[in-house]
This record gives C-alpha cells, structure tokens and sequence, in this order.
C-alpha cells in the first residue's frame, strides 16, 4: 500500500516535470518576465498627487519591448522602473497605450542596458486562437510584490466576453476583444504579465480576477495582444473608427425578425447625435453586412469582433451597412468618426484646489447633457476655494465671471487671471440637470 | 394669504364666543375633551399582487366628519383608486368599534390629505376649531409651555397618553413650523397650550443630528427620528386653511402650472455677489416645453428675484426659498397671473406669467395590469418624458409601473419605470395601443412578446417569454 502511493506520486512530479519544469521553452520564458514598479501622478482631490503601484511584464523584442498591462502603466507615469530576471533593474519609458484592450508597451532603456551589460530574452507568442478549454497555463509575475512568481491552472473558458465601462482607471475596456480565462491563481501585481503554455509560449497578458471569487482571472489573448503592440509600437495608440451602435445578441429573436440561424446582429440602441442616428437607424434594427460582408452576431460573444470590424476601419471611411426592419432591407451609408473615452482630458487649478476634465461627447451622452461643453469637477481639496464655495464631484462648470467656459483652456485662462489679481469670482454650474451659482473668494 | 381666510377667521370668533375653554381644568380633562378631534384612519394600498393596511392620525377639521392626514400619510406613487377600506377609529375605544370614510383626496398647496367620516360614524366628533384660540393667528412663545397627545397602537386600542414640553424654536419651512424641546406629540395628533388652545400638528421628520461614539471606528453623524411621536410641529395657522380647501375631487384639481424644472437658491455669497442685499434669488435651470413659464419669456438661468413685486425672503435653509416659490404659485389657480422680477445677464426685467393648467400627473395617469406577462403599465405622461429628457409634446409609448418578480416580464429584464417604445415592431403612439398590443399578444397563443424599451436614454430590444 505504501509502495502503491509512494510509486504514484513519483509517477505525477515525472508528468509534471515533463510539462513545464524543465521544459526550455519555459526556461527562456521566465528570463522574459519582468517586475514593474510605477510611480504616477493623479489629480485628486483638487491637487496633483503622486501614486505607486507594482506590475508585471514581459520582454517581447530585442530592442527591449515590454508588454504590460495598461492598469499597469498609465499615460501619467512619470518614473518606471523594471526589474530583470536576474534581478537587476533598469528604468523604462512607455511607447503606448491602449485602455480599449488594457494593454501598454514599454522600451527598457537601451543605453542604461548597456552601461550595466544586462542581458535579458524575449518572451514567444503561441497562438490564442488554439487553446482548447483544459489546457494547462501558467501566470508568471509578481503577485502582491511577490517577485518572480509561477502559478498554474488551466484555460477555463478561452473566449469569455465582458464589457468594463470603467475598467482601466476608470476608461472603458474589452469592448472589441474577448478574454481567456484561467484558474491559475492572478492576483494583485500579476496584471501585465504573461499567460503561457507549458512550452513557455505567451498566449494571453493577464490583466483582472474576480475580487472575492475563486479562481476567476481573464487574460488578453495572444491574438488580440500582437495586434495591438504593432500598432502602438508604430503610432503609439490605436485609432479605432465609431459609428454609434450598441449591439445585443439575436439568440432566440431570429423566429421575431424572421432570420436565418447566424446571421446578422441585433442593434439595441444608436447613440444619439451619431453617424448612424444621423443616417437614420435605430434600436430595434437588425445589421446584416459591413460592407458587404455578413456579419453573425447570435452569441455576446460573438460582438466585440464585429464591433472590431467596425472600429479597424479609418476613421472617416465610407461603411455600407446592410440593415433589416421589418420586412425590407435597405442599405445605409455612414462615415466613421473617431472612437473617444468617456474620460478626457484631465487638469487641475491648484489655487482653486480643483481637479476638472474635459467633457467627451460619450460623457455627455451617457449623462443625457445637451451637449459636451463645459468641464467636470472631477474633485475638490478641501478647505480650497472651490469646495468652501460648495462645488463638488461630478458638477459641470458651465460659465466663470459670465464667460462660458468649453473646454480646460477657459478655466486655467480664469484660474491665471485670478493668480494676478485675487478677487471673487462668479462661477455656474450644472449637477445633474440643476444649475446652480458659486462664488469663489481668495 | 390673509385675505383670502378673513372670512372663516370671523366665523371662527363666532365659534371661540360660545365654546367654553377652561384654564383651570386638568391635563386630564383637557385631554379627554380634545380626544373628539383626534382620530385614526385606517386604509388599505391594493397593489398588483398584495395589500398593504396603514395607519394614520388624524385631526377631525369639521362638523361634517372632514379628517386631515398629513401629506406623508399615503405614498405618492399609491393612486386614489389603489385607496380602498378606510376606517375610523376614535382613540382609546375597542377596535371592533369603528366607522367608515371616504378619501376626498389631496389639496396641491396644503398638501393635506382628507377623508371624510361617513354620517353614522361623526357621533362624539368635534372640529379642532372648538379649541381654536382667541386670537388664531397667535403664535407660541419660545418657552411657552405646550402639550400634546400621542396614541398608542392598534394592540392597545390606539391608548391615548399625554406629552408635554416647552416651545424651543419657531421657523418658516416655508410652513410655519415649531420645534419643542423634546417629543411632544404623535405624528398628527394635535398640540396645545397650557390653556387647551389649538397651537399645532406633530409634524414628521425632525431629526437631530447625533454622533454615534465607537471606540474602534471614528464617530459619524446619524439622524436619529423618532417614527411615533414628533418634537416639531406645524403650527394651527397651517392647518386652519385647509378647512377652506376641502378638495371636490380626488387629485385636488384645478392645479395651477408654472412649468419650471430645477429651481436653485443661490447661497449668501452669491446673492451678495449679486447685489440682493438681505433678499435673495432662485436659479431656473430649465424652461419645460411648451409651460407658461416658457411662453411668458423666461429663459434657463434667470435669477427670479421677487414675486409680485416682492422681493423673495432670505429663508433658511436656503432651499426653504424654492419650496416657498412653489407654495406661493401652488396656491393660485389656473388663470392668475405671477408677475416675476428677474435677474437676466445682470439685468432685471419685469415678467407676467399666465399659470396654465398643470399637465396629468403620474397619479392621473391610467393603468393596467397583465397578469401573464406580470407587469403593469402606465399611461405615458408629460412628467415621464420630461424626466426622460426626450421632448414633451409627444407623449408616445407607455411607462412600466410594476413589474412582478420572477414573472415573464421580470425574468426577461423589464423594470420599473422603463419606458416601452415598441411592441411586437409596432411603434406605440399612445397607451390605448399599448393596451391593444399586450391584449393581443397575451391572447394570441404566441410564445413571446418583443419590446423596444428605453432605460436612462438608450434602447434595448427585449423578449418575454409567456408562459405556457
């Protein structure tokens, strides 16, 4: 009996090793892997402060390449520091951003590389589009700080959708992407770190588990990950195009609107103000080609390709989109806009202790406001002159001393006047839909 | 205000003349006495699945069996005809023992509610104006010595039991409205002075502040309210009106319409800023389509700064000043004229506006509720789609006002208060289609029912599956 046990045991460390221990492929995938620490600055609370966190990464190039996490590194960074596997570290820039599929990249500073002699390899992709459900992963990162880190598990579901509006710092995410799946434990600091086979072969950039769940992480796929590092290595962001459709999926509507199985997508609302509001769709069409191509959107899975179709195309193409209503189909011409966060540019007037953004027109949409004038407060010091006056988070600055006020620019203009000559100031705001008067005193 | 109650305040000495206020009587005696203005009212709120029993003070205004609720008393989303099963209990006496009533509905500018005792039952009942004092429009003095009853609940035969304080403080809310050192009567019974006079209501809804003290956790501010008895009360001078406003139908119409949205007081600062002086101003932030406000020229963000040519009051808190505005149109009627003084680009302008007719409210609004589908709906009205931020001249669709949990409406995502657009294709131009479209999708033996419904501005396309 004991023999029995003891022979199994052996017979499970030999399979396992045989997996992923000793395997070269993983050996040179972990040299990849990297640690990497942030400071950023925020404006919060009505001043500029600084923040820190801790991420991974992996080497994806020669020329010293890091994929990450765009959670990890955001466009605020102003110190990065990347830990090598041999445990030296180096400092790094960011070359881009993409909140839309979470992803940042980074380029390790090659003249410090060289004055140190740091040697590092560079990770290899798999493909995402191969993993079957069960298949064995691994995270590598630094989980918690925890430097240098291997967890395992399995590809639990390689094609999982969800849609974060305020995902990335609080821009949205995973609108044109699906995700992978895994059991292998990702915790806090694994973000940007890769996902990889037993033969070290990336196939995902871990990004986000269920907080107070089991067991749940998801992973940019490979796919997805390659796509967008080519564009942001060349452009330093990636351009998508807009149309103004928000999709849903046709399971068990076909029999409504008298469709074939697969074929076409449901529109369940257009944004108003839109290319395609103002070329005349709306909720309740259905879309069955982009330029004469079909599309089959029967599954929530099957959307964010079909809104990537979408959002690869130029901004200002010409898209011929197929539309079904009732019993006609005619074809509508619309042109692309450029796709932007709800989230714009942000500031902030210190002397007021007054954090602002900019309103973007899906912050405007979002927020039935007429229109996207005006800024957001987007956070007040206190005992500064904006939160004594009564400003808050989430008011919309319409007009300071009579002058309205469109965008950033007008509120330093008045915050510099103000520096010159300290005296009160008339300001309106709107909170929902009440406007309201405030007066700010030196 | 004063005018227009000169009439009943004459008629009211008349009734003081001949009732007979004793000073020298006891609290107990003078409470047994006053028990014939204090009753309580007992309805039931029929909803789609259940029904809930409520019960209510309230103060007996007449000798033909009119009881005044106060205007929390019935849930505003409860319409009159979802108001069934009143009863009248007389405090102290044994719950079998009861009359009936009817609910007369509610008065726009007093907001009371008001019930009235069927014949049979007004036995023993007297008006609180039997105890009225000399002088009606007396106020109490800070310090003053006051009394009220409270009532037991209905396990205790509605007991009633004696409270007494002193008078703390005195405040426009706009209502004028007392504050006393501590619980001095039940929510809508009656207060007194030390003679017996009529002073007041146990009013809802004085909290004080409090802070919570924990060793681990620092403190944080609580209200704390006690939900039987009150320590602020509004004054008899606010309940008296409502004996002239006895409402002749359920909604208390006619309801005058000013047709404003968002009315902002600015703070001292900016009034100052503004050159009020010791007045102060309200902000419009919206004109609704189509209201008098918008046809008389007023524009979003004008400053009204006086009403018929007086100027509006610093009340306090600063918000009281809007709630003022509103009584102030609240209590004219459609056809009369507010002549507004405005602050328009700092410059002030004079601007008559013509009240209208206020637009159906949701209460009004007609209703119906589908049983398979398991949800209710309800007529579109001008506060529906003004809310919705989509233009109020066209009132098409219909508004979900229940949805039955786990029924086929609720398990395909429906929820209260979303706007249906679209039914079976067909866009909804109105509730009698809504009406058409769910009764034929209910009796056409099809599986599904398929609905374009708008949620916080945007569409989504919905499938309840009926049940077999």
């Amino acid at each position: 009996m004991t023999r029995l046990v003891l022979l199994s045991l052996v017979g499970t460390l030999l399979v396992t090793a045989s997996m992923a221990e000793t395997s070269r492929g993983f050996k040179r995938l972990l040299d990849a892997v990297v640690r990497i620490d942030v400071r950023e600055f925020a404006y919060e609370a009505g001043s500029k402060r600084f923040q820190s966190g801790v991420g991974s990464g992996v080497i994806v190039s020669d020329d010293g390449l890091i994929l990450t996490n765009a959670h990890v590194v955001g466009l605020r960074a102003v110190d990065i520091n990347v830990t090598l596997a041999n445990l030296e570290r180096v400092s790094a820039e960011l070359v881009g951003w993409d909140h839309w599929t979470d992803l940042a990249l980074l380029r390790l500073d090659a003249e410090e590389l060289k004055r140190k002699g740091h040697k590092f390899t560079v990770g290899r992709f798999g493909d995402s589009d191969d993993l079957d459900p069960g298949e064995t992963v691994y995270a590598v990162g630094t989980p918690h700080g925890l430097t240098r880190t291997v967890t395992r598990g399995i590809i639990s579901n390689p094609r999982r959708f969800f849609a974060d509006s305020r995902g990335v710092k609080g821009y949205e995410t995973g609108q044109f992407n699906t995700w992978l799946q895994t059991d292998a434990a990702i915790n806090p600091g694994n973000s940007g770190g890769p996902l990889v086979t037993s033969d070290g072969r990336i196939v995902g950039i871990n990004s986000r588990g269920y907080s107070g769940a089991d067991n749940l992480g998801f992973a940019i796929p490979s796919s997805t990950a390659r796509r967008v590092m080519t564009g942001l290595a060349e452009d330093g962001a990636i351009e998508r195009s807009y149309v103004g459709i928000v999709p849903g999926a046709l399971r068990d509507l076909e029999d409504f609107y008298d469709l074939e199985l697969n074929t076409g997508m449901l529109i369940n609302s257009v944004d108003p103000g839109s290319p395609a509001a103002e070329a005349g769709m709306r909720g309740g069409d259905i879309l069955l080609k982009i330029n004469g191509e079909r599309v089959d959107g029967r599954f929530p899975e099957q959307l964010p390709p079909i809104k990537n179709m979408i959002a690869v195309r130029p901004i200002g193409s010409e898209l011929t989109l197929s539309i079904k209503r009732g019993d006609s189909t005619d074809d509508y011409t619309v042109t692309t806009e450029e796709l932007v966060s709800r989230v714009g540019d942000e500031s902030v007037v210190e002397i007021w202790g007054l954090s602002i953004r900019e309103v973007s027109r899906p912050f405007a949409r979002e927020n039935q406001l007429p229109n996207d004038e005006g800024v957001l407060v987007i956070g007040v010091q206190r005992g500064f002159p904006a939160q004594v006056a009564g400003l808050s988070t989430g008011d919309v600055i319409t007009k300071i001393n009579n002058t309205p006020i469109a965008s950033i620019a007008d509120i330093l203009k008045q915050a510099e006047a103000y520096e010159e000559l300290p005296d009160k100031v008339l300001v309106e705001a709107r909170r929902k839909f009440r406007v309201s008067l405030y007066v700010l005193k030196p | 205000m004063k005018t227009s109650f000169t009439p009943f305040l004459a008629g009211l000495f008349c009734i003081v003349g001949i009732s007979s206020i004793v000073a020298d009587q006891s609290p107990a005696s003078l409470l047994d006495e006053r028990l014939a203005s204090v009753v309580v009212v007992e309805f039931a709120i029929e909803h789609e699945l259940d029904r809930t029993l409520n019960y209510i003070n309230g103060i007996v205004i007449d000798d033909d069996g009119t009881v005044i609720l106060e205007s929390s008393a019935i849930s505003d989303r409860a319409t009159p005809g979802q108001l069934v099963d009143f009863k009248i209990y007389r405090p102290g006496y044994p719950t079998t023992q009861y009359a009936t009533a009817d609910y007369l509905g509610q008065d726009g500018y007093t907001t009371w509610h008001f019930v009235k005792v069927q014949p049979e039952g007004r036995t023993g009942l007297r008006p609180i104006t039997d105890f009225a004092a000399a002088d009606p429009a007396a106020m109490p003095v800070i310090g003053e010595k006051i009394w009220g009853i409270g009532l037991r609940q209905k396990d205790e035969d509605f007991a009633p039991y004696y409270l007494s304080s002193q008078v703390s403080l005195i405040q426009r809310l706009p209502q004028l409205t007392g504050v006393a050192l501590g619980s001095v009567a039940g929510r809508g019974c009656p207060l007194f002075n030390e003679a017996g006079e009529f002073i007041g209501m146990g009013a809802s809804g004085f909290g004080q502040r409090m802070m919570i003290y924990s060793q681990r956790r620092r403190g944080e501010m609580s209200v704390l309210i006690n939900p039987d008895e009150a320590a602020g009360f509004r004054l008899a001078a606010e309940v008296y009106p409502a004996i002239g406003r006895i409402p002749d139908n359920l909604f208390g119409r006619p309801l005058p319409w000013f047709g404003i949205d968002g009315i902002n007081p600015v703070g001292p600062e900016v009034a100052e800023f503004l050159g009020l002086g010791s007045t102060t101003g309200l902000v419009i932030s919206e004109l609704l389509s189509g209201s008098p406000a918008e046809e008389g020229g007023l524009m979003p963000r004008d400053i009204i700064i006086a009403l018929d040519g007086m100027p509006l009051p610093r009340l306090k808190p600063d918000g009281v000043v809007a709630a003022h505005l509103m009584r102030e149109i609240l209590k004219r009627e459609p056809g009369d004229t507010l002549s507004l003084t405005i602050l328009r680009d700092q410059l002030e302008l004079e601007l008559p506006i013509e009240l209208g007719d206020a637009p159906k409210t949701p209460k009004e609004a007609a209703r119906n509720y589908f049983e398979e589908l398991g949800i209710t709906i309800r007529e579109t009205v001008f506060s529906d789609v003004v809310a919705r931020r989509e233009d109020p001249s066209s009132l098409i669709g219909a508004i979900a006002h229940f949805i039955k949990p786990s029924s086929p409406a609720g398990t395909a995502g429906l929820r209260v208060d979303d706007w249906i657009k679209e039914i079976d294709g067909t866009a909804v131009v109105d509730y009698e289609q809504a009406l058409e479209l769910f009764g034929a999708a209910e009796s056409s033996g099809r599986p599904e029912v398929v609905m374009l419904v708008s949620r916080g501005g945007e569409t989504s396309v919905m499938r309840v599956k009926i049940d077999e």
